[in-house]
């Protein structure tokens, strides 16, 4: 089962990039909506909280229809509100499946990320639940087809003594406190759903819970337009004596309807319920073990001055600080290996280099950056372009073509200021530092910290005497060509007015550069 | 100027995404496969109880609570049927039903939906017993007298008594052995007529949206 996951994961990932480029170029990384589909989930649940709010105060549990008629009817205050809540039932289920889609492909679905993947899951399923309990409150054609088809599967449980599809044969009116159990249901799940989001939430350091204030607005701005402009109609009443030849069906909720209707209940639950659980377990699958296993960040303690930088910095609350026992006065951090996912973000953010995974601290970083200055080809004044491995780096051809330099690093968030400041120092003309954009940071908020490092002082900031000039941070993704090219013509023409295209002179780097000179080391 | 140009493809594709949503969110879902109408049979009744029935002796009653004290315990298992619907004296279905539930001791229930051709046709609905039912004498039925009363009668006075009724009650509630409904009715396409038991005049009956055929 791994293999055909693992492939499955590789081709969600080529389609995701590119899908990623094209909404980059129409909505520009800021406000690309399949960046921001995590946090238009929440923003679709809230409008869907409010609008629902308003709109129980009309809903009647002993004349359904005929109530939910009533607020279709109201141009003012009922039609424009159930539209936008209808719609934006619908945008969140594009926007969970994106998001879902989104993980998957970047591999974030397993280890520490498991729960995160599970509580997902979950929350799919509880909005699918809610969904087709709102539907079923309307009690038009549409709600009696899903009620039906509900009853149909839960009726092969051998734990109901009276089958529920009874309640819809026609033979007596449904009872109103199916409708009730029903109402109750779909105000009663969504509020368990913002503690499952909690839960969904609980292992990420500031988690981005709403999108930026002009994609929101936008956002119910759209919904109530879209609401007037195609306003909600009411679909028949129900009949269980009558058999429509088709119904308005909201496809969002009942895509799965044909497949269903045309297997036996049983079957339709049973494969209702395997599908879950194969998306629920799906990081078994495709967790890397053994040698593929990423490495977990461990601290040098010797080296660790109990600055808290990492902790913060740690998008995933991994590291904590502890009081020392060595007899030294400062606090220690601690790396807890079930909550590190390895991205390298501590390693960044630890001016003396004490933290990070093995082979990709800060002391790792300048061994290979002293490799790459060292080598015999290197040209004075050559322009160096650090690329994330998952990103930029793809394109090394295309900016070689253009007269850089690529160096390859496996998150821009890792890196090292010193790195930069080595490269730039030891003669290059400038560095210009292609990061992924940072809502599709694969570690979540590496191009955030590294922006912060290198203009904001961040601690472990790129220090002072490194002429800015020569130092530029921009984005593209892994099929963003042209941005990558883009930006590296940009900074060109950067240097070229600014007049640094001529190195700085050599300096004393091993003494300027190295945190802890080798005196100290022995 | 530039800036709203680069507006413009992006609002083109957003405001396409929201059409095909609405789209969506109302497309049509064929519900009828066919233009077959439809045959439900819809059924709740109580069946009757397959039950050994036996006095306990005033030595057997002395040893339990006087709470429990019954002089009459049945022991058994409700009875199972078989369902057949034949339209022009052809079987379209036969299933043997069973008490609802994990143990089968409750109602039973049917929830059947027969796809038939449209058009003009006789349904004969048969509910049939398959299980012997021993006709269960119960020496106490006219025999109400306080003189046998149970230990427990000075503490629930009347108790026996009730607890004839009740069986009484409940085999007097119980479907009949048989039960049949033959009904010949013209059925338009995706027409829906429904077959159910009604309880007060234990019987089947027919029912269709406009409220014919009158019950046989």
């Amino acid at each position: 089962m791994a293999a055909p996951a693992r492939s499955l994961e590789r081709f969600a990932l080529r389609a995701l990039t590119i899908a990623d480029s094209a909404f980059n170029r129409l909505y520009g990384w800021r406000y690309n909506p399949l960046y921001q589909s995590g946090t238009l989930v929440t923003a679709l649940l809230l409008v869907l909280l409010i609008t629902g709010l308003w709109l129980i105060f009309f809903y009647r549990v002993g004349t359904p229809y005929e109530s939910v008629a009533g607020i279709t009817a109201n141009p003012w205050s009922g039609n424009w509100v159930r539209g936008v809540h209808r719609y934006a039932s619908d945008l969140a289920i594009v926007a969970i499946v994106v998001h879902a889609v989104r993980m998957f492909a970047q591999g974030r679905s397993w280890g520490p990320r498991t729960l995160a993947w599970m509580s997902g899951v979950i929350l799919l399923v509880l909005v699918f639940i809610t969904g087709w309990t709102g539907y079923v409150m309307v009690w038009d054609v549409f709600g009696e087809v899903l009620a039906r088809e509900g009853a149909r599967m839960l009726d092969t449980l051998p734990i109901l003594s009276e089958p529920v599809s009874r309640a819809f044969t026609g033979e007596r009116p449904v009872p109103s406190v199916f409708f009730f159990m029903n109402l109750f249901a779909h105000v009663g799940i969504p509020l368990g759903m913002f503690i499952v989001l909690l839960l969904h939430t609980s292992r990420l350091a500031r988690p981005a819970l709403l999108p930026p204030r002009p994609m929101l607005w936008t956002l119910v701005g759209a919904l109530i337009a879209l609401a007037l402009v195609r306003p909600v109609v009411m679909a028949p009443e129900a009949d269980p004596l009558r058999i429509p030849a088709s119904v308005p069906a909201d496809w969002f909720y009942a895509f799965w309807l044909p497949l269903s209707r045309s297997l036996d209940g049983g079957a339709a639950l049973t494969g209702a319920v395997l599908t879950f659980l194969v998306v629920l377990l799906l990081p078994i699958a495709t967790r890397r073990r053994g040698a593929d296993a990423p490495p977990k960040s461990v601290v040098d303690e010797a080296i660790c001055t109990g600055c808290r930088q990492c902790s913060l910095d740690c998008p995933y609350e991994a590291i904590t600080m502890l009081p020392r026992t060595d007899g030294r006065a400062d606090e220690v951090a601690r790396v807890n290996p079930d909550l590190c996912v390895s991205c390298g973000i501590c390693a960044g953010s630890c001016a003396p280099m004490g933290v990070g995974p093995p082979g990709r601290t800060g002391r790792d970083q300048l061994a290979r950056v002293r490799a790459f200055i060292g080598r015999p080809e290197r040209q004075p004044g050559e322009l160096v372009v650090i690329c994330c491995e998952r990103g930029a780096a793809g394109f090394q051809r295309d900016l070689e073509n253009e007269g850089a330099i690529v160096y390859p690093v496996d998150c821009a968030g890792s890196l090292h200021t010193s790195v930069i400041e080595l490269l730039v120092r030891s003669g290059s003309a400038g560095v210009l530092t292609l990061a992924c954009p940072p809502r599709d940071c694969w570690n979540r908020e590496g191009p955030r910290w590294l922006n912060e490092r290198v203009y904001h002082d961040r601690e472990a900031e790129l220090q002072a005497r490194v002429d800015r000039t020569r130092v530029k941070i921009a984005f593209a993704n892994a099929s963003e060509p042209g941005a990558a090219q883009s930006a590296l013509r940009q900074f060109q023409a950067q240097l070229h007015s600014a007049g640094a295209l001529t190195p700085e002179s050599t300096v004393a780097l091993d003494l300027e550069c190295d945190p802890v000179p080798a005196s100290a080391e022995e | 100027m530039r800036r709203a140009l680069r507006v413009v493809p992006a609002l083109i594709v957003t405001v396409a995404a929201l059409l095909a949503m609405a789209w969506g969110s109302t497309a049509p879902l064929r519900v009828a496969t066919a233009d077959d109408a439809i045959l439900r049979v819809s059924l709740g009744a109580r069946p009757e109880r397959i039950e050994v029935c036996r006095e306990q002796s005033d030595e057997e009653l002395a040893r339990l609570a006087p709470q429990m004290r019954q002089r009459v315990i049945c022991e058994g298992r409700t009875a199972q049927y078989r369902l057949q619907v034949h339209r022009n004296g052809q079987l379209i279905h036969s299933q043997i039903v069973r008490g609802g539930g994990l143990r089968q001791d409750r109602q039973l229930y049917v929830s059947r939906d027969l796809q038939v051709p449209p058009g003009a046709g006789s349904f004969a609905v048969h509910l049939a017993r398959i299980d012997t039912v021993a006709q269960i004498e119960d020496a106490r039925d006219d025999d109400d007298d306080e003189d046998d009363a149970a230990p427990g009668e000075a503490i629930i006075p009347g108790r026996a008594a009730r607890e004839v009724d009740e069986r009484r009650r409940r085999r007097e509630e119980a479907v009949p052995a048989t039960l049949g409904l033959d009904i010949s009715v013209t059925l338009a396409p995706r027409d829906v007529l429904l077959v159910s038991y009604d309880a007060e005049g234990r019987r089947l009956i027919a029912r269709r949206a406009d409220g014919s055929p009158q019950p046989p």
